[in-house]
């Protein structure tokens, strides 16, 4: 075969406007289709409403029949008789085409290439990408890639590279497959296998590991526009990164791509579909939304489908039908009515138009795993258990009750005491700390009783304290408190504090000096009980409870304990009261009853609750008295409540396990349609508000017909999935290893991987596209296999370095006469650097993690009202996991990618920039996240050897995967011990370069030497061909 | 249109050739010592593209003061002295024609017509009536065209703010400044061609959310994303080096670097290595460009009075309108700062009063700055919101408080310096401010201005992209504003 292209035009591959030379016989789709489209068709092509005179040139009926004029445009194989040749060709500017207004000119290569193909019987092609592929003999011989690539290079002129060296092929295979540079287990592997097939089982090694799913969901990441956030307006966070695992996890278990697209566009209407398969159908809720408020409902609810739509149309079928929502479109077939029938497809999900700023805007799920029901049946289970064992002991205890406030008890007043705090603040209250973490203290540190203490104390004021305490603490009858305190010989507080909450925290006892401003002094906001208690041994602390307006029966649903400027422990805290059961609702069942009526009464369940607030006077049923008793008595009655403690205990127990494992589970936004799909119509201009013709969901009528699973029926979107895959669509396999073969190589055998339309590119190599577009449907849409069949090419594997004519004469590769050479994406580049560093946390899956970041990305674009307004940086292992896993918010991308090329993900990208900034050397210089990964290497260096080659040697191995020469190790060597001079006389500034980071540096070292180590390393790291994949 | 393939051509560039764009102000010092004759900066240029400018530009340099939120034109420019009469009378429905509102008031029962509670007086030799809200603009109204009809699609912050900075309201599309990075290149080879600045607003306003897509390149380079110079950590992401590493020790390992990447470059043949080499070399020269861009020790006692007090703090309003006059100075070809606070929905009265106080005399000194320094002739400075406000009160109507929602129907913009008649004013509206009644404006006319102005044609400057021969000016027709050009 031979390129399509005269090899002149290579530099010029991407310009799909070129005349053929006089020689070649003319191609309408490579020769005359660019003309026409670009300087006719949006006057005289498919778009009907721009139309002039009547006359379409894009499809040959039209064009050789006669005008509205009475004219004939083309008469085949007569340009003197044909109309256009006359317009073409003519001076007179009032008939000149294009008209004189129109300032894009045809050039007269260009006019004489039309006269020609007139001449020649002015022959037409559909499109070539409308076509289904059909597939000749591969070349014979070798490798079917190499073998179409072969006879194209014979006539380009230029030689290919010998194979590249092994460590360069397993380093570019080890970062096109995962993402990362090969280990040295890896390394060695490879080096060590000399056997024939060594190639094979490394790729066949990478292709198994578990970050080859990574690599690969990162760039379909890019397509489906995934991100952690909603992306207008607020651009509050979204919960969706089930979808992003399931896309790393459909790569790894090689997922069938046409089942891939099928789960991600109609996983909803498979039968039963599996959680799965509804978190697959997140691919069309990724789109941004908004959540501003004055937003007018159909207007989103409008765009949202275009842009569903559009983004399909994009990434299947590599159609712009975008074009199409405003008109028909001007250059490929498709009319608006098309554009709006495949809308219909997308216009009834059921989320609404505004995101709420949301977590979750349904329609979305909880991601239960396989087990899920067996453990929550199990939960219910237990706790049911446990409570049949608590109403046994409940019905017993009723039995015995003898209510003090029914007036034939004899009554006993006694003094009561409440305990409130002992070991821990009330279970299920809401603990809060100001100062140090909380810190409860077990012997041997000071404890009064039961098992712990509160330890409290750290600079300024501090204090722990809990909150919403259900059912509330009640203040007795003449009520003391009192408080066990242990202060601290030597680190005496100034001031110790008790505060109550009681709408509001307005409750508070000191001792020591006046020194916590809070409340108003003197009153029972901020009650001096007298000077600190000794030191160094155990205080029990009263006052009564009256002097801080605590009146009995007041509710109190929190309390606090602070120190200002020492540390004390506190135990055992609580009230000494008087009580008379016969008043007293925490004895009485009739006095509870009758407190509780007319109100709610916190906590109770919901009939409970009812029948208290009716009040006692209410007529009860036996059953109904008997259920009010015994929660009476489990939960509130004073004597009896202890009898239930270890059931209570084991029912809290398990509703906090359970609640935890509800937690861990995400949930994520899915597709589903409304029960009643929405009347979809063309909308004029594209105006939300400018409905015109009805339609119903199809498939543009260029391509294929969509075959319905009900003939009779409304067309789904599982109609249209098994289209999009169907073996007639001439577009989604030639779509997708077109976009697989720009990730392997770096360009797209059609340049433009996002077009294959008329305005597209055309391909380089168009029978090698059609024969892997054929193959890899015949394989079965297997992934695997064809990243397999392009990494194993010879076009793969050879050396990037090459002559100098090579790359003048094809700067983009199109060729493939060199091995692809190309810069490391944003992600590679850290995850790479984290790896050299020995930093890296290959932990996978989860919530997107917030990891290093300059000051100042979010705040100042923020909204106040935001949750996104503010960075709040992770710590620990979130700081080292692989790129792919960061969190993404939309309007203001972490700079780390953004700087080197990363979408920003509110729109589809479908192939980014490869740009080389100054920014980026800044950052790969001084971002605190290379130059610590820096110092991880370097620390790995000095672990390495004690010998300085062999420290240069080992990163070399590390980040290039190769050895160093003599010559760059004395280059190096050189910078090295200009630098180890410099931190010998200046360890101070060594100690801050080897602290840069949250990773300590390792104990005991050469502090020096590692910072000058480590500039070496930041060096290596910032070598051009440490940052390219060569 | 232009080829994708120049997109090849051109990317081996960040920043531009000819350094500095008035030669008082050259760096000398920063162009000898470690690295003079070094960088093959010079040829790493980031040249205008081949037919750029299409015409003999008026201005070289863009200042765009967005007004964020929408600032409201009845209370500072579009002076409607009979509006009192009306005061809570309801808005007339022969005025209102029945158009949309943002559902925020569309249900209010009642569209009470809130006259400004502020007084107007005329200034300059043009008589421009102007409210007491902007008494140090008032003084440069003879330098200033105001256009008082501009109108716009969009009814609601984050699509209006798109369309006015990229022509349409869907997410993706180059911004203004990158536009004109790409098509002009830039004038220096020490600061990034375009630069956003967003400055500190006052506390009780209500700040919408900026997007990054307004300075961002869409689908061009992303070279040509506006480099956001911050007020607080590094002025320039990783400018500074890390901790324990000076700037003796970055010329020592760039000089290692150096040489090993020549070496690569040998070996392998790529000219992207030399791009590389070079851009690491211009990181260094930013390392002291930047620091000597934001050092204002060096400004007159004068020139900081012109901005006022507040021009000491960094990241205030005066203090980046300042920044903005540097950079245009030292070559920056686009300027776009963003002051936020801009949308008063419930106290208009009291919100604007402090957004006119935070920003008033920082843009008047800006324009008599740049005019004392014979700067205004070549650069262009355009003020504006994405939007207007509401004659009639969202919520309760006092004579000393209202609201006002969202108008897109027109409200004021103005321009002044390179290419920009002053003095002049385009454009009216309707007695209730409600709709333009002569020479409306698209903001899409706005944006063909500004480029018509830098020498270009905006309808010559396409890129192709997805099939399409996209324009900053959108698909429907616009044009430059004739009658405002000098």
């Amino acid at each position: 075969m031979t390129l399509h292209l005269p090899p002149i035009c290579l530099a010029v591959l991407a310009c799909a406007t070129l005349p053929a030379a006089a020689a070649e016989p003319l191609s309408f789709n490579r020769d005359i289709r660019p003309i026409l489209s670009e300087h006719c068709f949006s006057c005289h092509g498919v778009d009907s409403e721009h139309r002039k005179g009547g006359l379409r040139l894009d499809v040959p009926e039209a064009a050789y029949g006669e005008g509205k004029s009475g004219e004939i445009a083309i008469v085949p194989g007569k340009p003197e008789e044909s109309e256009i040749w006359y317009r073409i060709a003519t001076d007179d500017d009032d008939d000149v085409m294009p008209p004189t207004k129109i300032k894009k000119r045809l050039s007269d290569a260009e006019k004489q290439t039309l006269k020609r193909w007139i001449e020649g019987g002015a022959p037409y092609q559909k499109h070539w990408a409308f076509e289904v592929p059909k597939v000749g003999a591969a070349p014979a011989g070798g490798h079917a890639i190499d073998s179409y690539l072969g006879a194209a290079m014979e006539g380009g002129g230029l030689a290919p590279t010998a194979e590249a060296d092994r460590s360069t092929q397993i380093r570019r295979v080890a970062f096109t497959l995962t993402g990362l540079p090969p280990s040295a287990e890896e390394l060695d592997q490879f080096l060590g296998d000399r056997e024939p097939g060594a190639y094979e089982r490394m790729v066949d090694r990478y292709l198994a590991s578990k970050h080859y799913g990574e690599e690969m969901a990162r760039h379909w990441l890019d397509v489906a526009r995934y991100a952690d956030t909603h992306g207008m307006h607020l651009d509050n966070e979204r919960q969706m990164y089930a979808y992003r695992d399931w896309v790393v996890g459909a790569f790894n278990r090689n997922l069938s791509f046409d089942q891939f697209t099928i789960e991600q566009v109609a996983g909803d209407l498979l039968p039963k579909p599996s959680v799965d398969q509804m978190v697959a159908t997140g691919f069309n809720r990724c789109n941004i939304t908004t959540g501003e408020g004055g937003t007018i409902p159909e207007e989103f609810i409008f765009r949202y489908a275009v842009e569903r739509a559009s983004t399909t149309a994009q990434t299947w079928l590599g159609l712009t039908a975008s074009c199409a929502v405003c008109h028909d479109h001007k250059f490929d077939p498709i009319t608006a009515k098309d554009f709006y029938s495949f809308y219909a497809f997308f216009h009834s999900n059921a989320d609404p138009a505004l995101d709420g700023n949301a977590l979750l805007t349904n329609p979305s799920i909880k991601v239960t795993p396989p087990d899920y029901d067996a453990k929550i049946a199990a939960f219910t289970k237990r706790t049911a258990d446990l409570q049949a064992k608590a109403d046994a002991i409940g019905k017993e205890v009723a039995s015995r009750y003898k209510d003090p406030g029914d007036s034939l008890v004899p009554s006993r007043v006694s003094e009561v005491e409440h305990v409130w705090f002992e070991d821990a603040f009330p279970a299920g209250s809401k603990v809060t700390t100001q100062g140090h973490p909380l810190a409860y203290s077990a012997s041997p540190a000071p404890v009064f009783s039961g098992n712990a203490s509160i330890k409290r104390g750290g600079p300024g004021i501090a204090q722990d304290f809990c909150e919403n305490v259900a059912p509330p603490l009640v203040v007795p009858q003449g009520a003391k408190f009192f408080v066990h305190v242990y202060l601290d010989p030597a680190d005496l507080p100034k001031e110790i504090m008790v505060q109550f909450f009681n709408n509001g925290w307005n409750h508070r006892v000191f001792w020591g000096q006046d020194v916590i401003p809070w409340g108003k002094a003197g009153t029972g906001e901020r009650h001096r009980a007298g000077d600190l208690p000794g030191a160094g041994k155990w205080v029990r602390l009263e006052l009564p409870a009256g002097k801080m307006n605590l009146a009995p029966g007041t509710p109190v649903t929190g309390y606090a304990f602070a120190v200002q400027g020492g540390t004390a422990y506190f135990d055992k805290m609580g009230m000494v009261g008087k009580s008379d059961p016969a008043g007293d609702p925490t004895r009485s069942f009739i006095v509870w009853r009758k407190a509780a009526a007319g109100k709610d009464t916190k906590g109770a369940p919901g009939d409970i609750n009812a029948w208290l607030k009716e009040g006692p006077d209410k007529e009860r049923t036996p059953e109904q008295l008997e259920r009010l008793k015994i929660y009476y008595l489990q939960h509130v009655c004073a004597e009896t409540k202890p009898r239930f403690a270890e059931t209570a205990g084991a029912i809290a127990a398990v509703a906090k396990e359970r609640s935890g494992y509800e937690a861990s589970i995400p949930s994520t936004f899915v597709w589903r349609d409304l029960p009643k799909p929405r009347e979809s119509f063309v909308m004029l201009r594209g105006a939300y508000d400018k409905p015109g013709e009805k339609v119903v969901p199809d498939t543009p009528a260029v391509l294929p017909p969509l075959k319905k699973a009900d003939p009779d029926g409304r067309a789904t979107r599982l109609d249209l999935a098994n289209w999009l895959v169907s073996r007639e669509n001439p577009l989604t396999a030639r779509v997708t290893v077109n976009r697989f073969w720009q990730q392997v190589f770096g360009v797209g055998l059609v340049k433009s991987s996002h077009d294959l339309g008329t305005q597209g590119d055309l391909p380089s190599h168009p029978e090698l596209l059609d024969w892997l577009a054929v193959w890899f449907q015949e394989e079965g849409w297997d992934v695997k296999k064809l990243m397999r069949m392009m990494v194993t090419s010879q076009a793969f594997r050879r050396a990037s370095a090459a002559p100098a004519q090579n790359w003048k004469d094809d700067p983009e590769n199109r060729l493939l006469a060199r091995g692809p050479r190309i810069r490391l994406d944003a992600e590679q580049l850290r995850d790479s650097a984290l790896f050299a560093s020995g930093l890296l946390k290959m932990q996978m899956g989860g919530k997107g993690v917030k990891t290093y970041q300059p000051p100042n990305i979010w705040e100042p674009v923020g909204f106040r009202g935001s949750n996104t307004a503010t960075y709040r940086r992770d710590n620990g292992d979130a700081l080292y996991r692989r790129s792919i896993y960061t969190f993404l918010k939309r309007t203001a991308p972490a700079p780390f990618m953004a700087n080197f090329d990363a979408p920003n993900r509110e729109a589809s990208c479908f192939r980014r920039e490869r740009s080389n900034t100054p920014l980026q050397a800044l950052q790969l210089l001084n971002d605190v996240q290379y130059f610590e990964a820096a110092r991880g290497l370097a620390t790995r260096m000095m672990a390495s050897s004690t010998d300085g080659k062999e420290r240069f040697a080992f990163a070399y191995r590390v980040v290039l995967s190769r050895e160093p020469s003599e010559e760059e190790m004395q280059i190096v060597g050189a910078f090295f011990r200009k630098q180890l001079e410099k931190y010998r006389g200046a360890p101070a500034e060594a100690d801050k370069a080897i602290k840069f980071g949250d990773s300590p540096p390792p104990a005991g070292v050469d502090v020096p030497e590692l910072a000058a180590w480590t500039q070496v390393a930041n060096l290596i790291l910032n070598l051009d061909e440490s940052i390219v994949r060569n | 249109m232009i080829p994708e393939a120049q997109f090849a051509l051109n990317r081996r560039q960040f920043f531009g050739q000819s350094g500095l764009r008035l030669g008082g102000v050259a760096l000398p010092y920063l162009l000898g010592g470690a690295f003079s004759g070094r960088a093959s900066a010079a040829s790493e240029v980031h040249p205008a593209l081949s037919g750029f400018p299409h015409h003999k530009p008026k201005a070289k340099a863009v200042i765009y003061l967005h007004m964020n939120g929408g600032p409201s034109q009845l209370d500072t420019w579009d002076y409607k002295k009979d509006l009192i009469k009306h005061y809570d009378e309801d808005l007339p429905d022969s005025v209102r024609k029945g158009q949309r509102l943002s559902t925020m008031t569309s249900k209010q029962a009642k569209f009470p017509v809130a006259p400004s509670k502020f007084k107007f007086a005329q200034h300059g030799q043009c008589g421009r009536w102007v409210s007491e809200l902007l008494p140090h603009t008032a003084k440069v109204v003879d330098d200033i065209a105001l256009i008082k009809s501009v109108h716009t699609n969009a009814i609601n912050h984050d699509p209006a703010c798109t369309f006015v900075f990229s022509g349409t309201e869907i997410p993706g599309r180059p911004s203004l400044g990158s536009w004109v990075s790409y098509g002009l290149g830039a004038e220096t080879s020490d600061l990034p061609a375009f630069v956003a600045l967003m400055p500190r607003y006052p506390k009780d306003s209500n700040g919408q959310a900026l997007y990054s897509r307004l300075w961002g390149s869409g689908f061009l380079p992303g070279k040509h994303t506006g480099v956001v110079l911050r007020s607080a950590g590094d002025p320039v992401l990783y400018l500074d080096n890390p901790p324990g590493v000076d700037r003796e020790d970055r010329r020592a390992l760039l000089d290692t670097l150096g040489k090993l990447n020549r070496k690569s470059f040998d070996a392998f043949g790529d000219p992207d290595i030399q791009t590389r080499i070079a851009q690491y070399e211009m990181a260094f020269r930013l390392q002291a460009s930047v620091p000597e861009l934001t050092d204002i020790s060096g400004e007159s006692k004068a020139t900081l009075d012109l901005y006022g007090p507040e021009v000491k703090n960094t990241g205030s309003f005066a203090s980046t309108a300042l920044l903005a006059r540097r950079l245009v100075e030292r070559g920056v070809r686009v300027v776009q700062l963003m002051h936020r606070g801009w949308d008063s929905h419930g106290n208009l009265p009291y919100e604007l009063t402090n957004q006119c106080r935070d920003s008033d005399q920082g843009v008047a000194a800006l324009i008599q700055d740049l005019k004392e320094r014979d700067m205004l002739d070549e650069t262009l400075v355009v003020w504006g919101g994405e939007f207007g406000r509401t004659v009639y009160s969202q919520g309760t109507l006092t004579k000393e408080k209202y609201g006002r929602d969202h108008h897109p129907r027109n409200f004021c913009m103005w321009m002044a310096g390179g290419g920009i008649k002053g003095g002049i004013v385009h454009g009216e509206t309707d007695d209730f401010s409600y709709s333009p009644t002569l020479d409306p404006v698209h903001v899409n006319d706005v944006n063909a201005t500004i480029l018509h102005c830098l020498g270009i044609d905006h309808e010559r400057f396409t890129v192709r992209n997805q099939g399409l021969d996209v324009r900053l000016t959108g698909v429907e027709e616009a044009k430059p504003i004739k009658a405002i050009l000098a």
